[in-house]
């Protein structure tokens, strides 16, 4: 008789690959989201230096969904 | 505080007899921004000349710049010197002193150029320094033909077969050939040289045996360098001799270009001018004392109104207490307020170190960057280095107070928490109240990384008390600007949208009828509608993410966290415990520890004040500001090497 070996998931596991997805996606996703927007800020930035504030601002304004990202993993551990 | 100092439009009008003595009380003042005069074509109102001198000074200070930058005279403290001394200098030893330096440089770049010339020959000839044969003998030849070059290696056995009438001198090293061979066999090895890579070498125009000539080029190099090091030499000692005094020029002939050139910004007509300008309202009596002495009060001095269309070109100057005025920094990072606007300098001392402290909140760190902040800003004579460093000390004051509430110092916690043991033997956590989120119980100190839903929920509150501090200061901007009624509804509408979501809310628990909510929400969205436009309700959502955002404060503080105590353990659980014998590894563990936090205190820099700064950035000044106005900078010069005696 043949038998089929039973093996169980650890939900815990689950749960930290899960917490992994969560910050490592959105990670991925904020910089590839600001890639472009740094590039360009520091091409007006060589063109204008006032520009950093405002350049600043709009590179850092996608690292909120990695923000969320961490959130969401320290929710679920 | 919270408004920039206020400003006057002042007119000088008065005889060109006394312009050039008003131009010079006005630049000793340094208080009075010329407004440049724009000329139209029909206007009776000319642009002036420069002043006699102006031409003769800019020559002078034309050299003095060159010989600065070729001396590389460097800004430093040197005492202050006499005007009148300087000026007598400049006239006596300016010519000298250039022609001088011009000798030398000459010179110079002559050895140079021989220099280069030297070595590009010895760059040609070392392939053939093991090869010892005169130069003459490569050339001049009627029946033979002459192949010098590279090759991958010996191509003797392949010769042989082709020709047995040659002669091969080969450099096994570096694989460099000098071949002799009859012409009628040169067609045949030429086809044969490319399967060796075969990359041709020229010889050098020279007569003599390579080694011989290289060795002499090197006597001649050193030669050279010798040469230049002692011109290099001769030109620091003018450095040293005059260094002072050429700073001291710079200055003095920039300020009397400036002067020279001012007229050129100046309204004229055939015998009067007119001089527009700006200056800080509570300085107008000194600008009247200092123009009517220097002109004997034959300037006429009248203030005019600025009129709604002047006001974009206001310019700006800060008007805070000393402590406040580092923040001005990070204002001029985002853009000067304009005229009309709140400064909201005074509002981010009090949030910016706030949310710092709030996001790091470890005494450890705090200790440790507020002694290097001290440090840099003894050492670094740079202002704008100094105000960023007053502003990590801010940012330290209240990180060490959040550390103390916390209980953290270097990512350890102070206090035992239910039977793990703190760093302090015997202090425990003292539990307070129970909170509705995860059974989560606050208590003191408050351990961060147990009350994680407490701090989400805290977190976002705070960003709702930031966010509509925004919005109220948006409203007094929005009244002062465009009326009380445009006010209401731009800003006024945000508050009664957010009434209505939290009595809906409650509408929702059961405690009110959640109707109530509904209609207050949705005149708030009309308000909004009447008062942004479409912008405005698409801008709903905006509420939410960024009371959200918020949410960064616990998140990046918990990164922290998690980075301090991973390197903790790693160097006192994992490879030596505190207890166990002492060795080599004790040490090791002391290593990591040092490393792992210093790169954490580098982080704790660049994270927290990264976070802080784009809250204030995106989600505070998003709500109120707009910034742009233009820097006061008044017609003058801070002196730092000369003084009028």
């Amino acid at each position: 008789m043949v038998t089929e070996a039973v093996t169980m998931t650890d939900p815990a596991g689950l749960k930290a690959i899960g917490a992994a997805l969560a910050v490592g996606l959105t990670g991925l996703a904020s910089a590839y989201a600001e890639r472009d927007i740094g590039a360009a800020a520091i091409g007006a930035m060589a063109e204008n230096e006032g520009l950093f504030g405002k350049g600043l601002i709009l590179t850092v304004i996608p690292e909120t969904i990695v923000i969320f990202g961490l959130v969401v993993a320290i929710l679920m551990l | 505080m919270l408004r920039p100092k206020q400003m006057t439009r002042a007119v000088i009008v008065g005889h060109k007899d006394i312009l050039e003595n008003t131009v010079d009380a006005l630049h000793n003042g340094n208080l009075f921004q010329i407004e440049d005069f724009v000329e139209e074509d029909d206007s009776y109102l000319k642009i002036g000349k420069p002043f006699d001198n102006g031409s003769e000074l800019s020559k002078q200070l034309v050299k003095i710049r060159s010989i600065a930058s070729l001396l590389g005279v460097k800004d430093n403290t040197a005492e202050k010197q006499s005007t009148k001394a300087v000026c007598t200098q400049l006239d006596n030893c300016l010519d000298s002193l250039d022609a001088e330096l011009d000798a030398h440089v000459e010179k110079k770049s002559m050895l140079e150029n021989e220099l280069k010339d030297v070595l590009s020959t010895k760059r040609d000839l070392s392939p053939f320094i093991n090869i010892d044969l005169d130069l003459d003998l490569y050339r001049g030849y009627e029946s033979l033909d002459v192949f010098t070059g590279h090759v991958k290696e010996d191509i003797t056995p392949s010769l042989s077969k082709i020709t047995s009438s040659f002669e091969l001198f080969y450099d096994s090293h570096s694989g460099v050939i000098v071949l002799f061979v009859a012409r009628e066999k040169a067609a045949e090895v030429t086809e044969m040289l490319p399967s060796f890579t075969f990359k041709e070498l020229k010889v050098p125009q020279l007569s003599g045996v390579p080694s011989r000539l290289i060795a002499d080029i090197e006597g001649k190099e050193a030669e050279l360098l010798g040469k230049i090091d002692a011109i290099e030499q001769d030109i620091d000692a003018l450095k040293q001799q005059y260094g002072d005094f050429i700073l001291a020029s710079n200055e003095l002939l920039s300020i009397e270009v400036q002067k020279s050139d001012a007229p050129l910004r100046i309204a004229t007509t055939e015998s009067s001018f007119l001089i527009d300008g700006w200056l800080p309202t509570e300085r107008y009596g000194e600008l009247e004392q200092i123009v009517n002495k220097a002109t004997s009060s034959r300037a006429f001095i009248y203030t005019q109104e600025i009129s709604k269309s002047d006001v974009p070109k206001v310019p700006i100057e800060y008007n805070n207490p000393k402590v406040v005025s580092p923040l001005q920094e990070i204002m001029n990072l985002y853009g000067r307020p304009t005229y009309k606007e709140i400064d909201p300098s005074a509002l981010i001392f009090i949030t910016f170190p706030l949310l710092y402290g709030m996001i790091l909140g470890d005494m450890g760190y705090a200790l440790i960057l507020a002694t290097l902040s001290i440090v840099i800003k003894k050492v670094v004579s740079s202002d704008a280095i100094k105000s960023l460093m007053n502003i990590l000390i801010y940012c330290q004051i209240s990180a060490f107070l959040f550390g103390i509430l916390y209980g953290e110092f270097l990512g350890f916690p102070l206090a035992g928490y239910h039977g793990t043991p703190g760093l302090i033997p015997g202090f425990e956590t003292i539990d307070l109240i129970a909170t509705p989120f995860a059974g989560e119980v606050i208590g003191y100190p408050l351990h961060r990384t147990h009350l994680i839903m407490t701090f989400i929920v805290a977190t976002v509150f705070v960003g709702l008390i930031h966010i509509n501090i925004g919005y109220l200061v948006g409203f007094i901007n929005e009244k002062r600007k465009h009326g009380i009624f445009a006010a209401i509804f731009e800003k006024g509408s945000w508050f009664v949208v957010q009434l209505g979501i939290f009595l809906t809310v409650l509408g929702y628990l059961g405690m009110l009828p959640i109707i109530l909510g509904a209609v207050i929400f949705i005149i708030g969205v009309a308000m909004l509608l009447k008062g942004e436009g479409i912008k405005g309700p698409i801008e709903l959502p905006s509420i939410l993410s960024n009371s959200l955002s918020y949410t960064r404060i616990i998140a990046v503080g918990l990164s922290s966290i998690s980075i301090a105590s991973t390197v903790n353990f790693i160097a006192f659980g994992m490879i030596w415990q505190p207890g166990s014998q002492i060795g080599a590894m004790t040490l090791f563990a002391i290593v990591v520890f040092i490393f792992g936090h210093s790169l954490n205190t580098i982080l704790s820099i660049i994270a927290p004040g990264l976070h802080a700064l784009r809250l204030q950035y995106v989600e505070f000044f998003g709500k109120f500001y707009e910034g742009g106005g233009r820097k006061y900078d008044p017609f003058g010069y801070i002196r730092k090497y000369t003084e009028e005696k």
